[in-house]
């Protein structure tokens, strides 16, 4: 493929004080593609997706969606600033990040949570703010709890109201964050299940999680994280199964260990 | 004990108690809009800043409301500020009070997890419209109990403000007093009325509660 | 006169003063304290009458200002033939209010032990009054800490009302100077430095004591104490 990456990231570094928690990290990620990143505990995952949508600013590097650097105005690297607010703001509107702590707006109903980026930063009307939040609602099988509160939802239907909300924005690339890790197991599916409906119409997606069979069959590719540089990425099968890496493979092993009582 | 008396001056008290209610909320309501202040300085990225509110809060706790009011009501002559004396009562309420405020504000806002704000963020939504749709609704609504509790405790505070003359609960019961030579029965009278809008505020309360704490409170 | 010779000429009105303040205070706070353990301690006592007696007591107090306590035990006292100086009313007047709020809080601490370290040390055979002396009184004393300096501030704040009975305290003082001297503003300014001082030490100290006493809940220093 010789078309721009949704995503391309280059020699991405980031440092919290003197800990180097990304080390040159580069991955590119194309149109409609779904990418899974694994990695043991602390190893940058969440910070490398924080840093494409610039919730992190990363120190050096480049991080390009649709070729524009997010962050920063595009100059040399030596004397670039941080981007205006505005233009941030604008860049991430069509970037939808899902948390692992769904990060729902408690004092707000579903659907007052689903409509209210498109009334704050869309500039919709309410009503057709209430049209979309509908539907988008609906994708995710959560048309009867448009009136509840969040904190009365199981975990399941909080992270699906989250999807929701972020779809319907109506965004060109998708982040997860662990986005079924604070689910208790039987909860699991229900937010798998949108996501892998998400991948099959051909939403791009950066997904970080620990759930290996997700990685397996809906990932196109797999990229393996460890202490801040991706040590491996390839086709799903071939990371997860045939991977030369003694690392990945010691993880995996862990993983295996874990999962097959 | 000549219960007569209490009962003579009810209308007095009644009317007396209204103004006592309307200071305290005046006082609360100048209180609330230096609190919204102090609190987003404390927050703010300026060392100066955080410093200035940090002294502003120990200074509005430390100084006893009769001082405070005293301070006022020279000061503003003084730099050439001539107010009535209920605009400097109202004044040294809300200053009294703001300290607290300010703390219970940010206490409220300190526990709300960090990823909420996060994920306005990620939408692109402005830091403003954050703090106004996001933060402050929450914030508000926890703190609500507390800021009540500040209320009924402003309001008893609220009896100094009688040395500068102002005509509120306290004042008018010193007069009845002074007037009937019935001390005892003037000041139970006025106590009574005290414990009458502490019910009524607390009730008040325990209702505005329950209906702000939609969503909240699982 | 500028201001330092004024304060220097009124120096010992003003140390005087102080002194009756601190005096007022300190005795306020004591007299507060036992009113506030016997009250708790009588709510303990299955007796129901006692019960709603200090019930009342407590809610009358806490219900009603500072200031309209006071008039009613200064000026509405001397009819039904109770006659005290103005700074024994002040004194009992502070420690019948701090009472008050004293008496909840004990009850808060007896009700917040934690049941399980009784337990533990009725397993072990402690005597109820071993148990009282080594487990339930630390435990609680600890709990209350904050709460309890909180009143005492507060009451350090409430003895300025006392100058309006006439007790000659700092509040007093310096509104006589600056009766006599017509510069009203800077007596006041010093007095609210004065307290905002004291207050912010008293805090201060108080912080450090709570740290001390509660570093065994604090994991990073668990090895201090021991
Ligand atoms: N804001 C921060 N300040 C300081 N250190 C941080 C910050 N955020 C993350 N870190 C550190 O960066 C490292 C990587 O964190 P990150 O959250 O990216 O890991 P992760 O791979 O997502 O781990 P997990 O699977 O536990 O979520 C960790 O050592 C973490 O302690
Ligand atoms: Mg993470």
């Amino acid at each position: 493929m010789n078309k721009v990456p949704k995503i391309a990231i280059r020699d991405v570094c980031k440092r919290f004080g003197t800990l180097t928690v990304l080390d040159g990290v580069s991955l590119d990620v194309h149109q409609s593609e779904v990418v899974c990143l694994i990695g043991a505990s602390g190893s940058g995952k969440s910070t490398l997706l924080r840093c494409i949508n610039f919730l992190e600013a990363y120190d050096a590097g480049e991080i390009r969606i649709d070729g524009h650097l997010m962050g920063y105005v595009d100059a040399a690297q030596k004397q670039r600033r941080p981007m205006s607010d505005r233009m941030l703001r604008q860049a991430r509107r069509d970037i939808g990040f899902v948390f692992q702590q769904f990060n729902l707006w408690p004092h707000m109903s579903v659907i007052q949570n689903v409509m209210e980026p498109l009334l704050r930063v869309r500039g919709l009307s309410a009503e057709v703010a209430v049209k979309r939040g509908e539907v988008a609602l609906d994708r995710v099988g959560l048309t009867d709890k448009r009136n509840s509160y969040p904190l009365r939802l199981s975990g399941g239907q909080q992270q699906r109201v989250a999807i929701a909300r972020a779809l319907a924005m109506e965004p060109s690339l998708m982040l997860f964050d662990e986005p079924t890790s604070s689910l208790d197991p039987e909860l699991v599916g229900e937010v798998l299940q949108v996501m892998k409906g998400l991948a099959a119409e051909g939403m791009t997606m950066v997904v970080v999680t620990h759930e290996m069979g997700f990685a397996a069959h809906v990932a196109d590719r797999v990229a393996f994280l460890d202490r801040g540089r991706i040590i491996d990425v390839g086709p799903s099968q071939q990371v997860l199964h045939e991977s030369k890496e003694a690392r990945v493979q010691q993880f995996l092993q862990t993983y295996h260990d874990r999962t097959n009582f | 004990m000549q219960f007569g008396v209490i009962i003579d001056a009810f209308p007095y008290l009644l009317q007396a108690s209204i103004a006592t209610i309307g200071y305290t909320a005046s006082g609360i309501v100048v209180g609330a809009a230096l609190a919204i202040v102090v609190c987003a300085a404390r927050f703010a990225n300026s060392i100066l800043f955080q410093r200035a509110a940090l002294a502003y809060v120990s200074f509005c706790r430390g100084v006893p409301l009769l001082v405070m009011l005293m301070l006022i009501f020279y000061l503003l002559p003084l730099i050439g500020i001539l107010v009535p004396a209920s605009v400097s009562a109202v004044l040294a309420l809300g200053l009294c009070t703001s300290g607290y405020l300010a703390e219970m504000l940010r206490g409220s806002l300190t526990a709300i997890p960090r990823g909420q704000a996060e994920a306005a963020q990620a939408f692109g939504m402005t830091g403003i419209d954050t703090w106004r749709r996001v933060l402050l609704p929450q914030a508000i609504r926890t703190c609500l109990p507390q800021v009540i509790g500040e209320f009924i405790a402003l309001m008893k505070a609220s009896s100094l403000i009688s040395v500068i003359g102002i005509s509120e609960l306290t004042r008018v019961s010193m007069n009845i007093a002074a007037d009937t030579y019935r001390p005892l029965e003037a000041y139970i009278g006025a106590g009574i009325f005290y414990l009458a809008i502490n019910l009524c505020l607390a009730g008040l309360g325990t209702l505005a509660e329950r209906h702000f704490s939609r969503g909240i409170i699982a | 006169m500028n201001m330092l010779q004024t304060l220097w000429h009124y120096a010992p009105l003003l140390l005087s003063g102080a002194g009756v303040t601190l005096w007022t205070w300190l005795l306020g706070s004591v007299l507060g304290l036992a009113i506030g353990a016997s009250v708790a301690l009588l709510r303990r006592l299955p007796v129901r009458p006692l019960q709603w007696v200090l019930r009342i007591y407590i809610e009358i107090i806490r219900g009603t200002p500072f200031l309209l306590q006071l008039f009613l035990l200064y000026s509405g006292g001397p009819s039904i033939g109770i006659r005290l100086s103005a700074l024994t009313a002040g004194v009992v007047c502070l420690g019948v209010h701090a009472g008050a709020y004293f008496a909840e809080v004990f009850r808060a601490g007896f009700e917040g032990l934690p049941k399980g370290q009784i337990e533990a040390a009725s397993s072990f055979g402690m005597t109820s009054f071993q148990i009282l002396y080594r487990i339930s009184l630390p435990t609680m004393l600890v709990a209350i800490f904050p709460s309890i300096v909180s009143i005492l501030i507060s009451l350090s704040k409430e003895t300025v009302i006392l100058s309006i009975i006439t007790v000659p305290n700092l509040m007093y003082q310096v509104q006589s100077m600056t009766v006599e001297t017509y510069s009203a503003f800077s007596g006041i300014a010093a007095l609210a430095v004065f307290y905002w001082v004291f207050v912010e030490c008293v805090a201060r100290f108080s912080a450090l004591i709570e740290y001390r006493l509660t570093l065994f809940a604090r994991r990073d220093s668990a090895e201090v104490r021991a």
